[in-house]
This record gives C-alpha cells, structure tokens and sequence, in this order.
C-alpha cells in the first residue's frame, strides 16, 4: 500500500472511520503478528502483542504524525510492545543456547528439515535490541534507513548491531555461543 | 587473520544490496585475493538466505474479528457536545445536576427489585452494535471485595451465548483474565456503557480486561452446544493477582 493511501486510511481513522481502520487492520496485521511471533517465538503471545499493537494505534491515531511513514510507526509499537511483553514475562534475556535449542539434538539443529525452528531458536538466544534489526531487515524487509527510522538510531549502529547479531546468530547455529 | 571491519562491514551491506558501485568493487577485489572474506561472505550469505526464506506465520483466523471487536466504539470527533454537555459546563446547572442525578440514582436502586434484566442499564442485553435487548438467565455470580477492587461479576446465559457482566469498581488500573478450557467456547463481543477506559484482548480460551474507576460492561462469549463450563476469573492490580474467582454455567436439564 503507498503512503497516499495509508494517510487517506488514517486521516478516515481520526474522524471515526471503524471500516478505515479495518482497511489498516488487514494490511498490516500480517506483518506485526510476524514482528512479534518472532520476537516472541509464541503464537498465542504474538497474538496478544498483535491485539495490543492496534489498541494502541486506534487510541493514538491522533498523535501519529502524519508526515512520517505509517509502517516505521507502527512496527515501532510493535517492537516496543513485545520487548514490555518479554519484561513482563520475565524473559527480556535470551534464552541459553541449551534452552533455545531444548529437545533438539545437535544434527537437528543446523539440519534442513528443521531449518525454520533451527532459526528461530537461535533469534532467541541474541539480546532484544539486537533481534529487533534482524526481525525489521529480515522479516520486515526494511533497510538500514527505514530501521534506524523505526528505532530511532543511527545508521552507523544499525549496521554494527546487524553485524554482531549475525556473528551471534551463526554461533548460535553452528553450537559455538 | 581476522577480517578487517571495514571489509566486513562492505560484506554484510553486499549481501543485504545496500553497496555502491564503488564499494562493491572495491569488495570484490578484497574477495578475491582473499578467502577468510570469501569464507565469511558465504556463511553470511546462507544465514541471511535461511532468515529471508522462513515463512510468514499466518495470524490465528479469528484475530482480526477478535481486535475490531476489542476497540471502543468512535465519537466522530466533529460531534457537537450536545444539550445536556453545554448545560453541564455551566457550574450552577453542574451542581443542581448532580443532586438531581442522586436522588434519581437512588430511586432507582430502591426500585430494583422490580426491574427485569431488560433494564436500559444492564450491558448483558446489549448485543454487537445493534444493540438488541434480550432475555438471559442468571448462572452464577460472585462478589469481589478487595482493596483495589470491588463489586460483582456474573455470568447469565441465552441459548448459545453466554454474558460474563462485569459491575466493578478499581481504586487503581487492574487486570481482569476470564479463562475458559473449553475450546468450543469463543469470543463473540464486547459491550459497555462507558465509552472509554475499559480495554479487552481476546485470545483462544481467555479474555484479558483492563480497567479503572466504576466501569460496568459485558463480555459476550458463543458457547456452542451449551456446555457445561467453568470460566476461572483472576484480578490483578501491579501485576499481582488481587482476587481468583470461578464462575459455573450447567445446562438446564
């Protein structure tokens, strides 16, 4: 969706407009429950970030300034509301390589018939703020731009903390964290 | 020999296309007079593969359903205040107002006994955004009498849906989880008589609430088939859970 669009939708949101938000709704509920369940590694948890997430952007509509993109705004939110969901939860530390990779044996892990929870095991062993540049780049497909934008950053940082987090991530794969 | 950064960091930028021209070519020379970069561009080049090619969880069907049913209904906010709004601004009417509010407040609390739940006042006959009267039976209540919170919570029933009718009042903000077991039980809609203050999040077996001040509003579940049930309720002020209750619903014979 472009940003015309996405302003129209929102500017129909702040006079009331339920279907406008419906509209916002189901452009981007995909993508923010994805944000979180990979934050999170729980659906149910993603779930209830997910709903969180646009509670917030149908109360705060009106303070969301309209010159900047929708998406950095709203993937901030969701960023944010799931590292206060993992402090909540008692688990804004990563997870121990042995945690993360519980129940798998070590041919599992870099296997590629478990790639994808492989993966994802190893996304929680890394530090919040670190995982946060990897879910915008990779899940969210941003660019270095767009995510110091959304985390409110320099560039410089973005690239160093994408750099450490996938020499973190390899370890974690390859068992050497 | 570790890498020097500056040709790592040209590496992580490559693969992820954000090098220039320049860049790239100068990566390009280092890469091939060097095999640890090459060695690190490819483990890079795969960890980034892997990433890129995870699939998108689809959200859970009923999540979009469950978040329009979760947002307070809208005040276009071009909506003049109204008569009674600009009455009340003016500080003698206020008073006068409130005196008058009491004692028909108090009139009417007298009179309770001989109302039906078809009251204007009671959420539970409030249905979706139509807002339909209906007829419900009472299954089960339970008082709350705690520091940070009190008042009643019942659960009444018609046909299919259930109605957990909240009448509460909260020093400060508390939580309110509604847990249900049983999976034939779903989240079906929301009602309240104030209009904001009051949130709910739906998720497969539990309702979670928040809330704060006197606040009355209704909770509307579809209980297909009519099960017996228990909905387990827990109320939390600062985290902490303040006050568990239960609430039974059994089918009539």
């Amino acid at each position: 969706m472009s940003k015309t669009d996405d302003t129209q939708l929102i500017e129909r949101c702040r006079s009331g407009d339920r279907q406008a938000f419906e509209s916002l709704l189901v452009e981007y509920e995909k993508p923010v429950f994805n944000a979180a369940y990979r934050m999170l590694n729980s659906r149910d948890d993603a779930q209830d970030v997910t709903q969180t997430v646009f509670l917030k952007v149908f109360e705060n509509i009106g303070q969301f300034d309209p010159t900047r993109r929708f998406f950095s705004w709203i993937y901030r939110i969701t960023l944010n509301e799931s590292i206060n969901w993992l402090g909540k939860t008692n688990r804004l530390e990563p997870l121990t390589h042995e945690a993360a990779f519980e129940g798998k044996g070590p041919e599992q892990e870099v296997e590629s018939a478990n790639v994808s929870s492989s993966v994802q095991a190893a996304l929680m062993t890394i530090k919040s703020d670190y995982r946060s540049v990897v879910v915008l780049k990779h899940f969210l497909g941003c660019s270095y731009v767009e995510i110091s934008q959304i985390l409110d950053i320099p560039e410089k940082t973005v690239k160093s903390r994408l750099y450490t987090a996938r020499q973190q991530l390899k370890g974690a794969l390859t068992g050497n964290s | 020999m570790a890498i020097e950064q500056k040709y790592a960091d040209l590496i992580n930028a490559a693969i992820d296309g954000e090098i220039s021209a320049e860049h790239k070519a100068e990566l390009d020379t280092f890469l091939e007079g060097n095999a640890e970069g090459r060695a690190l561009h490819d483990e890079l080049a795969s960890l980034c593969g892997a990433l890129d090619g995870l699939d998108q969880e689809d959200p859970p069907a009923h999540l979009r359903h469950a978040i329009m049913n979760s947002i307070p209904p809208t005040r276009k906010p071009d909506e003049s205040p109204g008569f009674l709004h600009s009455l009340l601004a003016m500080p003698a009417f206020k008073y006068a107002f409130t005196f008058a509010a009491g004692v028909i407040l108090a009139l009417t609390i007298v009179d309770s006994s001989n109302l039906s739940n078809r009251a204007f006042d009671d959420v539970t006959g409030l249905v979706g955004t139509i807002a339909q009267p209906i007829d419900s039976t009472l299954a089960s209540a339970i008082s709350v009498d705690e520091l940070d919170v009190a008042g009643v919570v019942s659960l009444r029933s018609a046909g299919s849906l259930m109605i957990l009718d909240f009448d509460l009042n909260s020093r400060k903000h508390i939580e309110i989880e509604a847990g249900y077991s049983d999976p034939s039980i779903w989240f079906n809609g929301f009602a309240q008589l104030e209009s904001d203050d009051t949130t709910v999040a739906a998720a497969p077996g539990r309702v979670r609430l928040g809330m704060k001040g006197k606040r009355r509003y209704a909770v509307f579940l579809h209980n297909q088939g009519e099960h017996e049930t228990t909905v387990n309720l827990r109320f939390l002020a600062d985290g902490e859970v303040v006050h568990k209750a239960s609430l039974e619903f059994k089918p009539k014979d």
